[in-house]
């Protein structure tokens, strides 16, 4: 007893522990994220059907185990003293077997009962749904509404309307993968391959994620917030960002500055390089050279604005030219990079 | 000239008296030895060299993390790290050490001279040490070390800059043959070089788990060779196997990978069951509980782990029934992982039980060990793994069943046979120290780690979200991550204090019942001067009652 109790009472403190600080903030982390679609909500109780068969099996191998060994430590025992010599018990091997059989049974049915109204498959392209083009890049999540509105990093989607993101990355790029926690699941946007990713968000608010798939340098700062507006709210917002960025005057070209640019660039002037060079203003005036860089990479930057429209790179520049260059410093970029 | 060339040599020292080979050095010596016992001892010592470099790996990385945004080391830095720990770990460490303990033991434990190709053995090696320097150059590579993660997915390893993939490749290349080699040669030993009398059914399970090792190896490995050779093919030759520029399929890079990887997960833990099932019954004094229960188990193991891949793959986007059959398969492997989990248990009711180090590793294990398998159900459940997959979950998973697994048992088979090896134990309380230290810190560095999965922490990250919740648990994984190293650091001064002062031991200091302990420790080059009729799975207890005079 005396050698298994140190571990006994670490793992008590730990668990204790762990429950009260879970107690303290929301789930900490004892369970997923609280769910706002109901697919999430399934993956939880499929989680929670886990947790309870696990904790009981668990159970089963630990308390016997410490029980035995408390039991029969041989201290002082004459280590030529055999225990008993039992090679087996047919019927208790038989007992291991098929329980655990029968709970795998229980969670395969389980889940494949589930799996349906999470997958939302037959959703998909129904009418009512909202279809989004998702694509994946190095090192952001670019977004296509059906009306041709442009969105980066950001996505906005309707509550109570089934959505459907259409995931893929840019054919020259490499894997990320689409994963907001509070929306259940992940699904890897594939170069060169689409895969539908289906839910239906039931509570407006801004719900915050990042790139499931390793992906590069700044794979960290590949975020992803996906906004749950009302539906009223979504559509106005759509209208008025479809006109806006008709007329070329939305916010596009910041966007993609603060989703595609500054993830690894800086200004001139504004402190030592990040990944990428600090851009000096005459570089950033400079719309055919931006544009080409942009559109093919240059040495180790990746050609981020690959497959742009013309629409999505005269934001860019154009925003370059008249916003940003006035707060860059002068002629050359500082490490000339 | 010519006269000298026919008369008898003048000295006569060069005579009768065989002048001692250059190859008989204390050095040169184990260059070029093909003993199988020294070939096992230089494959643990340098995949415990490797396993301190993994490690300091690890502590540089759970450094990194210990707040947010540590500016510890670049970014670029951070990648090369966990790449380099993960190849490292897998490649040169667990996998490699345990054809040590199957090069010294399997031999012994059979009853047998040597291996079946002593000289394969020794190109084994050296392919393996070889490969080992090929992949740490990799860090004075044009570009630095690998910085694709140790699965390499194209096409991010495709595009990645400078020559570290490549010698990621050219590595693995060298030490896929090596193990393809050392495979073979166990096989081939096992099959061929049994004592009399020793069937299949009296086949120690430690041999039987390196069968299911090797087989695996066997079937595994050509399919990651062909991989990284395509991989290797799309960045010089810029075919596209992978790269959908040019027709090639992303997935595909993914199927071939895990076809090797996950048989490659039971290559690392089957042969540390197999020391759990020594460990556990000799520790008790009573036979192991359903022996044959075990084998099948094993066996069972070994063929279901090579259809259940594509559990790595679910967020792909894998049709509906393939998801489903996956699921099915993957937890159909918890079954006889389970049966072997629960025998170990029942072997040790109303033993004689000692808590020796090498058997509070092994108990550790079963409880580590046990975790690992559950959180490995989790993960097979297709639409909990969409949640968690690549998160901090995973990571947490992957050590229960690799560190906590794996090397808590590893640790048992080296302190249970390091009396063999060497002739001398390791200190008991420095082996103890050692054992609480690991499991404590261990269990504090992982545990926490599941908790940042569900909480939305991805893997492969060199900062995280400034939230409280997640920088605690984070803390208290780096904190534990340094005591698990306090432990090693434990075990370093335990090797070196012992290396002249261990108590000396006979032939069987643990009373145990297999055939190395028949021996001297250390054995002879020749193994034994007779081997005894093997008659029962336990054929030293044999012999020992019959010494007794308790049966004959």
């Amino acid at each position: 007893m005396r050698r298994k109790l140190p571990a006994v009472l670490v793992c008590l403190a730990g668990a204790a522990l762990a429950l009260s600080s879970g107690a303290a903030a929301g789930t900490g982390g004892l369970a997923p994220e609280d769910p706002v679609t109901p697919g999430a909500g399934d993956i939880e109780q499929i989680y929670f059907l886990l947790s309870v068969i696990g904790a009981v099996v668990l159970l089963f191998v630990v308390v016997p185990l410490a029980t035995f060994v408390v039991r029969s430590r041989g201290r002082g025992r004459s280590r030529e003293e055999e225990g008993p010599q039992v090679r087996g018990n047919t019927r208790l091997e038989i007992a291991w077997t098929l329980v655990p059989v029968v709970l795998v049974a229980i969670v395969i049915a389980f889940v494949v009962y589930k799996a349906p109204g999470i997958e939302l498959s037959d959703q998909a392209s129904a009418r009512d749904t909202l279809s989004i083009d998702v694509e994946g890049r190095r090192y952001y999540w670019q977004y296509v509404y059906p009306n041709g509105v442009v969105g980066i990093d950001r996505l906005r989607v309707p509550a109570g309307q089934t959505v459907n993101l259409d995931l893929t990355a840019w054919e020259g790029d490499v894997i990320h993968s689409f994963w907001v926690p509070a929306l259940g699941g992940k699904f890897d946007a594939v170069p060169g391959q689409t895969q539908d990713f289906t839910f239906r968000a039931t509570k407006p608010g801004v719900y915050e994620g990042v790139c499931g798939e390793f992906c590069g340098i700044q794979h960290a700062a590949m975020t992803v917030e996906v906004e749950v507006m009302e539906r009223d709210a979504f559509a106005d917002w759509l209208e008025g960002e479809d006109e806006a960025q008709r007329g070329g005057d939305s916010d596009l070209g910041e966007q993609e500055w603060e989703g595609v640019c500054s993830k690894c660039h800086r200004l001139a002037g504004q402190g030592e390089p990040y990944i990428g060079p600090n851009l000096a203003a005459t570089q950033l005036r400079n719309a055919e050279s931006i544009e080409a860089i942009v559109r093919n990479g240059q040495g180790s930057m990746p050609p981020v604005g690959g497959g742009w429209s013309d629409r999505q790179m005269d934001a860019l520049t154009t925003y370059l030219s008249e916003e940003l260059a006035p707060r860059a410093e002068g002629g050359g970029g500082t490490d000339g990079g | 000239m010519a006269a000298s060339a026919e008369a008898p040599p003048l000295r006569p020292a060069a005579g009768p008296v065989a002048p001692v080979p250059w190859s008989a050095g204390r050095v040169t010596s184990w260059l070029t030895t093909v003993d199988h016992k020294r070939i096992g001892i230089l494959y643990i010592a340098t995949s415990l060299v490797f396993f301190g470099a993994g490690g300091i790996l690890a502590l540089l990385i759970r450094t990194q993390l210990i707040s947010p945004s540590a500016d510890i080391f670049a970014r670029d830095t951070y990648n090369q790290l966990f790449t380099m720990h993960g190849t490292t770990m897998i490649f040169l460490v667990v996998v490699p050490i345990l054809a040590g303990f199957a090069n010294y033991f399997v031999p012994l434990m059979i009853g047998a001279r040597d291996m079946a190709f002593p000289r394969l053995n020794a190109l084994s090696y050296w392919l393996f040490a070889f490969g080992g320097i090929v992949l740490y150059s990799s860090w004075f590579a044009d570009g630095g070390a690998p910085r694709a993660g140790w699965t390499s997915y194209a096409p991010l390893s495709t595009y990645s800059q400078g020559s570290g993939q490549d010698l990621w490749i050219l590595a693995l290349h060298i030490l896929t043959i090596s193990s393809l080699a050392g495979a073979i040669n166990f096989v081939v030993t096992i099959h061929n070089m049994r004592a009399r009398g020793m069937r299949w059914t009296r086949l120690p399970l430690f041999v039987w788990t390196v069968e299911v090792y090797a087989g695996l190896l066997i079937v595994a490995l050509p399919a990651l060779s062909a991989g990284i050779t395509l991989l290797l093919l799309d960045r010089k030759l810029d075919t596209s196997f992978f790269t959908p520029t040019g027709g090639g399929d992303p997935v595909l890079y993914q199927h071939v990978f895990w076809f090797f990887g996950h048989p490659e997960v039971y290559i690392m833990i089957l042969p540390v069951f197999g020391m759990i099932s020594e460990i556990i019954p000799v520790f008790s004094r009573k036979p192991i509980f359903g022996y044959k229960a075990i084998v099948f188990a094993t066996v069972g193991i070994g063929f279901l782990s090579m259809v259940v891949w594509g559990h790595h793959m679910y967020t792909t986007g894998l049709p509906s029934f393939l998801l489903i059959w996956f699921m099915v398969a993957s937890l159909i492997i918890a079954i006889p992982t389970g049966v072997k989990i629960f025998n170990w248990v029942a072997t040790t009711w109303r033993g004689n039980i000692l808590l020796a180090t090498p058997m509070l590793f092994a108990l550790g294990f079963i409880v580590v060990f046990t975790i690992g398998g559950l959180s490995g159900v989790f993960l097979a459940a297709y639409p909990f793994d969409w949640q968690v997959h690549d998160s901090y979950f995973v990571v947490a998973h992957l050590h229960y069943v690799l560190f906590g697994g794996s090397m808590l048992g590893i640790f048992a088979g080296l302190y249970y046979w390091w009396p063999k090896m060497f002739g001398r134990m390791l200190d008991e309380r420095l082996g103890k120290a050692h054992f609480w230290l690991t499991f404590v810190g261990f269990n504090l560095a992982f545990f926490p780690q599941h908790l940042l999965g569900l909480l939305g922490m991805p893997r492969r990250v060199y900062s995280y979200r400034d939230d409280d919740l997640w920088t605690t648990y984070n803390l208290i994984s780096t904190i534990g991550s340094y005591i698990m190293g306090l432990g090693m650091l434990v075990f370093v001064f335990n090797i070196m204090k012992t290396r002249r002062t261990g108590r000396r031991v006979g032939n069987d200091p643990w009373r145990a019942d297999t055939l190395e302990w028949y021996t001297t420790s250390p054995p002879p080059p020749h193994n034994f001067d007779r081997v005894p009729y093997v008659s029962s799975a336990r054929p030293l207890r044999d012999v020992r009652r019959r010494l007794e005079g308790k049966d004959a």
